[in-house]
């Protein structure tokens, strides 16, 4: 298949997967069932910044699946494809939000899920200084647990924010990780679908920070694009599905760094197989220039170890 | 379309040529007018005047009419031979053209007017062409690599040498059809031998023929041209200036640089900004002296200096009628013989300069290429003493003029697109990223948008149509010629434009920073757009046949340009014509190019005189070339089976 067809595919999928869930979900405790994200004001944070509107109940998610429909139109374009990307991150809310509204704890630890509006108002400040010079999203499988440690502990070293997703969470814990949001590694779930959650915190920093108007999308992917210093690794052999929340990311302005075989876009859409190259890569491709250098002791020495209690056993 | 409706896309030339009919000045318009009715035979290329026994004119009806010359040569023939003698004048005009830079490469020297500018291409040429370079001197160098290209014009043996730059799968191609040219000029005697009564009488044989000259001067005269000219007086990189008549100046000395050869309006450059010549500028009362350029010479010189642009083909009259022109310079080709009325009209002076291209009521003043700079200030002194006498009644400037980024050599481009390199993983000074984007599909393709005017057609409107279209559609354009230079005035080739741009094209115009349409240059310099199309193919390890890339000439009109489409065409790219050539007498002719050539070359005409299908059939064409990509598993990859999501059951989520 073509990059745009996998797009197409991809999204279809994850379209799918919204509208049987949701119908389920809907047979089961009908339409008035209440829907919401933990701690937040801003209900489903996805579709609340595209469309301005808030999704109460599982009853809403019905025209949310509308928007994702209109956002699909099969055309061998790069507008509709990352349309396509973006109508995948809708889907996965939706999805993500009928876990949340059918079971009261839908994530346990080590994985976050959803993050809370007061977390993300913490991270705002480091954010526009700097402090944090950059947010990863490390996604899917590296070849072993060592190979991801190294990434993600090379992000922590320079301080960047890193989103766990997939089968690297194992990977992460097995080589011995620190996580938390105090060390800057997050987990935020196995599915793919579970990427939306740090979808939803740029787009959150777009409506605080940024201060956009819900349902002005263009302009929240702008304040995404010039403002949310993201990149997105992703390991491992690549679903439909995966491409196709990656055109997510690319058009919020996240390029996405892959170890996999794909058509390359320069800058957007990138192969580096070395994993060594990884970070460089990545931080190279999303401009983001690390202001402190690093020091050369023997401990990971960064912002992200200033929180970190040292245990007894230690 | 109402007649005034069909002369121009811009409404300030209509204002021009209002201005002409008010002063009794008669325009190529009004001559169109005049000549009615174009002849059905000619038009359909089925008149020969060959021999002293015709003319003979057949019918283009197959059983009906005369179906042979007094020879015996049927329709086919007739046609078949004078489009190959299109093909031969106009490999002959570029190929002259060249001849003319190699000479002026032969004597450059350190000291003269002529030096080398760009040592770099120089030697990466000696390289290419076995030419020992260590410890010597580079006028040396440049003297034996300029007689090499001297030889390629009349070379006894071999092929041309440039042809070595294409994929290997074209020169494959090239060798069965037995069309790799050997000697440049050799081809077009060849042309001019077997087109002789009484010789070659077979359609396929001579397209065959044309094929192969024209490829003398796509990988011969023009390439040699404009690689010649960039080491002569640089290779282009991006740089700003404005086209459009509005260009002209009311209150400086206005000289229009009108032609083809960079060696003359290189020099006039020169000279324009000698301070004795500026001096006598202020002392006749002008603010300055204000070059502008037209045509090819004119797009050489913006490339290379910013020179603005005053206009294309169809404006070389409409440039006089301004009232403004002190002195229209030109050297040879696509100059119209009516300047010399039109500006007898007005204080306007016509100089030739160029044996190869007096004109009866010009004045000719021979430029001298060993004492160039010298007799290009003589011609510019013309100029500015002629500023006394403008007919201060009768001026009128436009105001109309566009911004416009022009400069992109191959070189350029390239170095714009490590730009966008990312250099943990990839090299610099590569064609990867324009690769990957035409693989991803960000850009759907390419197309080259090159050739003339042709009061046949509205001015610009076919070349500015189809560009808005093609970039609309995430097709890249690159272009040359009278096509650049509508593209410039239309301020479609200003990085401003990205926004007609669809989104694939303007993520790529953003990321890169390039306009959609980038100006490459003049008609020889269409060599840079196959040079640019072979090192894309040869990157992606393919055939140019296989690449997304159309080539089109909206407007075209020029011997030129026949030869151009024919090796393009043979080069293995689409060639999509605006304006029907004489062929259409001739079923058989026609066949061949617009359908059984492709057998041969992976590539074809297509013709249509409404633009908007033109660039329709594009479209699709490029579509039809992608399929073909992913068919090569070049624009494809793989995916592996998603497990969760995709199947995530409520089960698993209460
Ligand atoms: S070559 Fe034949 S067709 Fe042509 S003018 Fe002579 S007799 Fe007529
Ligand atoms: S494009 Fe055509 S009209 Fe313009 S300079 Fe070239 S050959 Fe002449």
């Amino acid at each position: 298949m073509n990059l745009f067809e996998i797009i197409y595919t991809g999204s279809n999928q994850a379209l799918a997967a919204a509208e049987g869930l949701l119908k389920q979900a809907i047979d089961q405790k009908g339409k008035a069932h209440k829907v919401a994200f933990p701690e937040t004001a801003y209900s489903l944070p996805v579709i609340y910044a595209a469309t301005g509107l808030k999704m109460n109940s599982l009853g809403d998610l019905e025209g949310a699946i509308g928007v994702v429909k209109s956002l699909i139109t099969e055309e061998p374009r790069l507008e509709p494809a990352l349309n396509a990307g973006l109508a995948t991150a809708v889907s996965a809310e939706i999805i993500e939000a009928i876990k949340y509204a059918l079971n009261d704890t839908p994530y346990e630890a080590p994985c976050a899920g959803h993050i809370s509006d007061a977390t993300i108002r913490s991270l705002g400040v480091p954010l526009v200084t700097g402090d944090i010079p950059g947010v990863a999203v490390v996604l899917g499988e590296c070849p072993d647990s060592e190979t991801a440690a190294k990434v993600i502990k090379d992000y922590q070293s320079k301080g960047l924010l890193t989103f766990l997703v997939g089968k690297v969470i194992d990977q992460a814990i097995e080589a011995n990780v620190k996580m938390g949001l105090e060390l800057r590694v997050i987990p935020l779930g196995y599915d793919v679908t579970s990427v939306i959650h740090v979808v939803s915190v740029a787009i959150r920093a777009s409506l605080i920070f940024g201060g956009v108007e819900p349902g002005k999308l263009a302009e929240h992917m702008e304040y995404t694009k010039n403002r949310v210093p993201a990149f997105v690794n992703a390991f491992g052999p690549l679903s439909e599905l995966v491409v196709s929340a990656g055109a997510g990311a690319i058009a919020l302005g996240f390029p996405v760094i892959t170890d996999q075989d794909v058509l390359e876009v320069p800058t957007l859409l990138l192969t580096q197989k070395d994993y060594d190259k990884v970070t460089a890569t990545s931080l190279e491709a999303r401009g983001i220039k690390i202001k402190v250098t690093e020091i050369p002791i023997p401990v990971s020495f960064a912002a992200a170890f200033e929180g970190e209690r040292v245990r007894k056993d230690d | 379309m109402s007649d005034t409706k069909m002369v121009s896309l811009d409404a300030m030339d209509e204002q021009l040529i209002q201005k002409a009919k008010q002063e009794g000045v008669e325009t190529m318009w009004d001559r169109k007018v005049t000549m009615k009715a174009p002849c059905g035979f000619g038009e359909k290329g089925v008149c020969c005047r060959i021999c002293a026994m015709g003319p003979c004119r057949v019918s283009p009806v197959e059983g009906k009419g005369a179906q042979r010359g007094i020879c015996g040569a049927t329709a086919d023939t007739i046609v078949a031979r004078n489009f190959a003698r299109m093909i031969a004048a106009g490999t002959a005009a570029h190929s002259d053209h060249a001849r003319e830079i190699a000479h002026v490469m032969h004597l450059a020297s350190k000291d003269g007017n002529y030096t080398i500018k760009d040592e770099k291409k120089l030697l990466r040429l000696a390289e290419e062409w076995e030419v020992k370079t260590e410890g010597k001197d580079i006028y040396d160098i440049a003297h034996e690599v300029a007689e090499i290209a001297l030889n390629e014009f009349g070379k006894p043996f071999g092929t041309l040498r440039f042809l070595e730059r294409a994929p290997e799968p074209r020169k494959k191609i090239w060798e069965k059809l037995k069309i790799k040219p050997r000697a440049i000029d050799r081809e077009i005697a060849t042309i001019m031998h077997s087109t002789h009564m009484g010789c070659t009488s077979d359609a396929e044989s001579l397209i065959h023929m044309g094929m192969r000259t024209a490829l003398a001067d796509g990988w011969g005269g023009s390439m040699i041209g404009t690689e010649f000219s960039d080491i002569l007086f640089g290779t282009p990189v991006p740089r700003e200036t404005e086209a459009n008549l509005g260009v002209l100046e009311e209150k400086q000395i206005n000289i229009l640089l009108h032609g083809h050869e960079p060696s003359l309006s290189e020099m006039i450059v020169m000279a324009s900004q000698d301070p004795e010549l500026v001096k006598l500028a202020h002392e006749v009362g002008a603010e300055g002296i204000n070059l502008a350029g037209m045509c090819c010479t004119g797009n050489e010189v913006t490339m290379r200096h910013g020179v603005k642009i005053a206009g294309n083909f169809y404006q070389q009259e409409l440039a006089v009628l301004t009232g403004v022109v002190e002195a229209v310079i030109v050297d040879v080709q696509c100059i119209f013989p009516s300047l010399t009325p039109i500006t007898d009209c007005y204080h306007t002076k016509f100089i030739t300069t160029s044996p190869k291209a007096k004109i009866t009521g010009a004045t000719h003043i021979e430029f001298n290429e060993e004492k160039a700079l010298e007799s290009a200030k003589g011609i510019v002194r013309e100029a500015i003493e002629n500023f006394k006498n403008r007919k201060q009644d009768k001026i009128f400037i436009p105001k109309t003029k566009a911004q416009a980024t022009v400069g992109y050599s191959v070189e350029a481009v390239i170095k714009q697109l490590d730009r966008v390199v990312n250099s943990q993983i990839d090299p610099l000074g590569t064609v990867k990223p324009l690769a990957d984007v035409i693989k991803a599909g960000v850009l759907r393709g390419a197309a080259g948008i090159v050739g003339c005017n042709n009061p046949k057609t509205q001015h610009d409107y076919g070349h500015i149509e189809v560009m808005k279209k093609l970039i609309a559609n995430d097709v890249i354009v690159v272009t040359t010629g009278c096509a650049a230079q509508a593209a410039a005035k239309a301020g479609l080739t200003s990085k401003d434009a990205a926004k007609l741009a669809g989104k694939g094209l303007q993520a790529v115009c953003e990321l890169v920073d390039i306009p959609p349409v980038l100006h490459m240059g003049s008609c020889v310099d269409i060599s840079r757009i196959i040079t640019l199309v072979s090192e894309t193919a040869k990157f992606m390890g393919v055939d140019n046949c296989d690449l997304p890339v159309v080539g089109v000439a909206p407007e075209w009109m020029s011997e030129k340009a026949v030869a151009i489409g024919n090796y393009v065409m043979a080069s293995g790219i689409d060639v999509f014509l605006g304006v029907l050539p004489p062929v259409t007498g001739s079923p058989e002719v026609v066949d061949l190019l617009t359908n059984r050539v492709e057998e041969m070359t992976g590539a074809k005409f297509f013709m249509d005189e409404d633009s908007l299908k033109l660039a329709d059939m594009m479209l699709v064409r490029i579509e039809e070339k992608r399929k073909n990509l992913e068919k090569l598993g070049l624009a494809t990859m793989n995916t592996a089976q998603e497990d969760d999501a995709s199947t995530t059951a409520l089960s698993e989520i209460v």
